[in-house]
């Protein structure tokens, strides 16, 4: 069984950021209470950070994006608002399930139930998987409307915002996928950490995706 | 997900060819000294660049090498402008003191064995490279193609960025050793630290605008739509159209990479200056507070560039007074500097030289940007020499001379071996002259291309005034390029047959590093992780046998210190 060897160390790393969930950088404790330590071996806390100030640096990166969208709406007369498909909503259901079934998972994972934390984190990255079809789909019932990536400002953002989260999103996937097929025996993270880890980063492309469909709404 | 192998189990550097040793060692020590060559190659081709622009300048009917084989144009030289700039300020400024000097000497500093991610950083090395070649490609195929391949070239950099400042945030928050508080942080790494935190925001933001101009480019995308401005057009610089959009998410990330460039050499320079003053920091916390206030006011005044190009934001005032308040840091700054040298039994190595030369060139650079921030002066000398003159000196060559200072200090560590101090001196002196007059005289320049829009100035004057400089200009930038053939020589006698340092602290200095054999062993600290004791700075302390009390020296030694004394 993957993963139950490296169960006491982690638990010691959840201590150090209390609880966790996205919120602000656990405080530094590289100074003093490592004792606990082997020589040499940096604090798994680097993950944490690691995935903290990663996210404010992509947020930034969409922060850049977003206020282009708004200073080129107001600034030029060349707007055509893009009539969002459908398909947008259903897909934005199927990444909102996932945020919850990969809680759920994670809540496995801590009921030491490996096989249901393997059956959730499987339908959460089949989840994700669906949601980048789904804007797949999107683009097409663009193009056959005849709205491509060039025909005119507010169209080109669409595709930059969805293509710019795809990719994002798509890193995700695969380090969901690493997750579920990564034997943790003899990696310096633990699978829980991992788990949660990629937890954050995916509830914030979650809440990115929702950011820019109101944003996309809004803004038509 | 990086994989660290660390543990105690480091694989021997002596395994694997030499592809395996060099070009993929995930070692934050060698990826740190090739950021370091790149810079070094890249450095030797941007001062190329800048001769043939002067030669060009002056004498226009000389037939260059470069340019005439690819049609003496403006557009060639225009390019080759673009290729000077963006070699000098990524590759060099911006990557050899802070992912050169920073991945070699943070976690030495802190501690730390490796940096937090090793994969990342291996990748970010990779990402640089392909940048490296993305703008220098760009300068030998077609304008049209050119240009993309240099947006590219940007965008690379700018990934490479994230992942350098990720990396580096992370390992001074988490991997610090025993005993290494934030108080007790050289301030190399206070500076390497907040300049990560910077880059990490402002390099997304120009990651976002080289993705939309790449996507106007190749897509045929208007993200940019063109805007005409007034004061350009008057002012004859720019015909034509320049997109406003990217004037503003440009200058959001230009403005601060002026502060990415020197917030790493403001921290260098400190630390030399405290170590060869034999005197601790003056005003330590305060320093720290400056390079914060260095940080955020330099992610702030990305406004005060619009102004200056005719944009005029919002309020010019605003960002014309937080402009001038970037004075108040950099002026913190310059007094805990004097505060350190004042009375102090200061060595005069080459090392220092340097650095008290970044002091007078900051000085004289930060002077004439508080013309620069007054946003009527600023419009009127935007595009002329001027500016280039001011930005020269203080970015340019005062970052140089921090590198150059932080080189002779380290080279003992990464080569065992010392540079040639007499050489070291005279490449100093011919460089410390020669850029002042290569600079100098550009303010001049400046003025003089101002005042004949005033009447009554006859023209020929002026013009006659301003040819003289610019040949006066022209042959100091050949002597001083010249001379930097000086410290080629040195760096590589020095590299294979200098004088060897057996100690492993020449300069006895107090931080981590020195406490290691040179060059460091691959595992750094060898099987047991240092413990620290005390703040980076603590020199001539009364009672102690040695003028320096090393951090890791543990208290137990340090009485015995005293002992010998008493």
């Amino acid at each position: 069984m993957p993963g139950t060897t490296a169960f006491p160390d982690v638990e010691l790393v959840v201590d150090d950021v209390g609880g966790g969930g996205g919120g602000p950088t656990p405080p530094p404790s590289g100074g003093d209470d490592d004792k606990r330590r082997r020589p040499g071996t940096p604090s798994p806390n680097r993950y944490y950070t690691g995935i903290t100030l990663g996210i404010v640096s992509i947020l930034m990166f969409f922060m850049a994006l977003a206020s282009a969208f708004l200073v080129r709406r107001g600034t030029s007369g060349d707007w055509i608002p893009v009539h969002l498909p459908a398909v947008l909503w259903l897909n934005t259901l199927a990444l909102v399930a996932s945020s919850v079934t990969l809680e759920r998972a994670r809540r496995s994972l801590s009921g030491l139930d490996l096989s249901g934390f393997r059956k959730l984190w499987a339908v959460t990255t089949g989840l994700g998987a669906l949601f980048l079809i789904g804007q797949l789909v999107a683009w097409r019932q663009l193009v056959a409307q005849g709205v491509f990536m060039a025909s005119n400002p507010a169209s080109s953002f669409f595709y930059i915002f969805t293509a710019a989260h795809g990719v994002h999103l798509l890193g995700g996937i695969g380090a969901l996928f690493y997750v579920l097929v990564r034997k943790f025996d003899g990696t310096s993270i633990a699978l829980p950490t991992a788990a949660e880890v990629v937890s954050y980063y995916w509830h914030f492309m979650d809440g990115l995706w929702i950011f820019l469909l109101a944003l996309l709404y809004l803004g038509k | 997900m990086a994989n660290y192998d660390s543990g105690a189990s480091y694989p021997d550097s002596s395994q694997g060819g030499l592809l395996t040793r060099c070009l993929f060692s995930t070692r934050h020590k060698t990826i740190g000294l090739q950021y370091l060559w790149l810079a070094l190659f890249s450095v030797f081709l941007g001062m190329a660049m800048s001769l043939l622009m002067r030669i060009q300048l002056v004498w226009p009917s000389v037939h260059l090498p470069f340019l005439s084989s690819l049609g003496n144009s403006p557009d060639r030289f225009a390019a080759l402008t673009t290729l000077h700039g963006s070699l000098m300020v990524f590759l060099v400024l911006t990557a050899a003191p802070q992912a050169g000097f920073g991945n070699y000497f943070l976690p030495l500093q802190i501690g730390a064995r490796e940096m937090a991610f090793p994969a990342l950083n291996l990748l970010a090395l990779w990402v640089t490279m392909a940048s490296f070649v993305g703008l220098t490609g760009a300068f030998l195929i077609s304008p049209q193609s050119g240009i993309a391949l240099w947006i590219v070239g940007v965008a690379l950099f700018c990934a490479a960025s994230l992942l350098n400042a990720l990396n580096f945030s992370v390992t001074t928050i988490d991997l610090r050793v025993k005993g290494m508080t934030l108080p007790r942080l050289p301030l190399t790494v206070w500076a390497w630290f907040i300049n990560a935190i910077l880059g990490m925001l402002i390099f997304s933001i120009l990651l976002a605008a080289c993705v939309c101009l790449l996507s106007d480019r190749l897509l045929n995308t208007h993200f940019f739509p063109p805007f005409h401005f007034p004061a350009m057009q008057q002012a004859g610089v720019v015909t034509g159209a320049v997109p406003v959009l990217w004037q503003r998410l440009f200058w959001f990330f230009a403005q601060a990479e002026v502060y990415v460039a020197m917030l790493p050499s403001f921290g260098l320079i400190t630390h030399l200056i405290s170590t060869f003053s034999r005197k601790s920091v003056w005003q330590e916390r305060l320093v720290v507070l400056a390079l914060c206030g260095v940080g955020l006011f330099g992610f702030c005044v990305w406004g005060q560039h619009m102004f200056s190009s005719g944009l005029n934001p919002f309020s010019p005032l605003g960002f014309s007074l937080l402009a001038s308040s970037l004075g108040l840091p950099a002026t913190i700054l310059m007094v805990s500097w004097l505060g350190t040298l004042w009375n102090a039994r200061m060595q005069l190595n080459t090392a220092m030289l340097f650095a008290l030369g970044f002091i007078s060139l900051f000085l004289s650079g930060g002077l004439s940007g508080i013309f620069l921030a007054r946003h009527d002066l600023a419009s009127a000398a935007v595009s002329d020499d001027f500016v280039t003159g001011h930005f020269h000196l203080v970015m340019g060559v005062a970052a140089t001379f921090a590198i150059l200072g932080a080189l002779f200090f380290w080279f003992p560590k990464l080569f065992g071996r010392r540079l040639n101090e007499p050489l070291g001196k005279l490449h100093f002196w011919i460089t410390f002259a020669g850029v002042y007059c290569v600079f100098m005289p550009m303010h001049w320049l400046g003025l003089i291309a101002h005042s004949r829009v005033s009447p009554g100035t006859p023209v020929a004057f002026v013009a006659a005034a301003g040819s003289a400089i610019r040949t006066f200009i022209t042959v100091a930038i050949v002597l001083t390029v010249f001379a930097q053939g000086l410290f080629l020589i040195n760096f590589l006698w020095s590299l294979f047959r200098g004088e060897k340092t057996e100690e492993r602290n020449p300069w006895r200095a107090t931080t981590l590093e020195w406490s290691v054999p040179s060059p460091p062993p691959p595992d750094d600290f060898g099987p047991s992780d240092p413990v620290v004791y005390r703040g980076a700075y603590e020199f001539s302390v009364p009672d102690v046998a040695e003028d320096f009390l090393p951090q890791h020296l543990a208290p137990e030694q340090g009485a015995k210190a005293r002992e010998s004394v008493e």
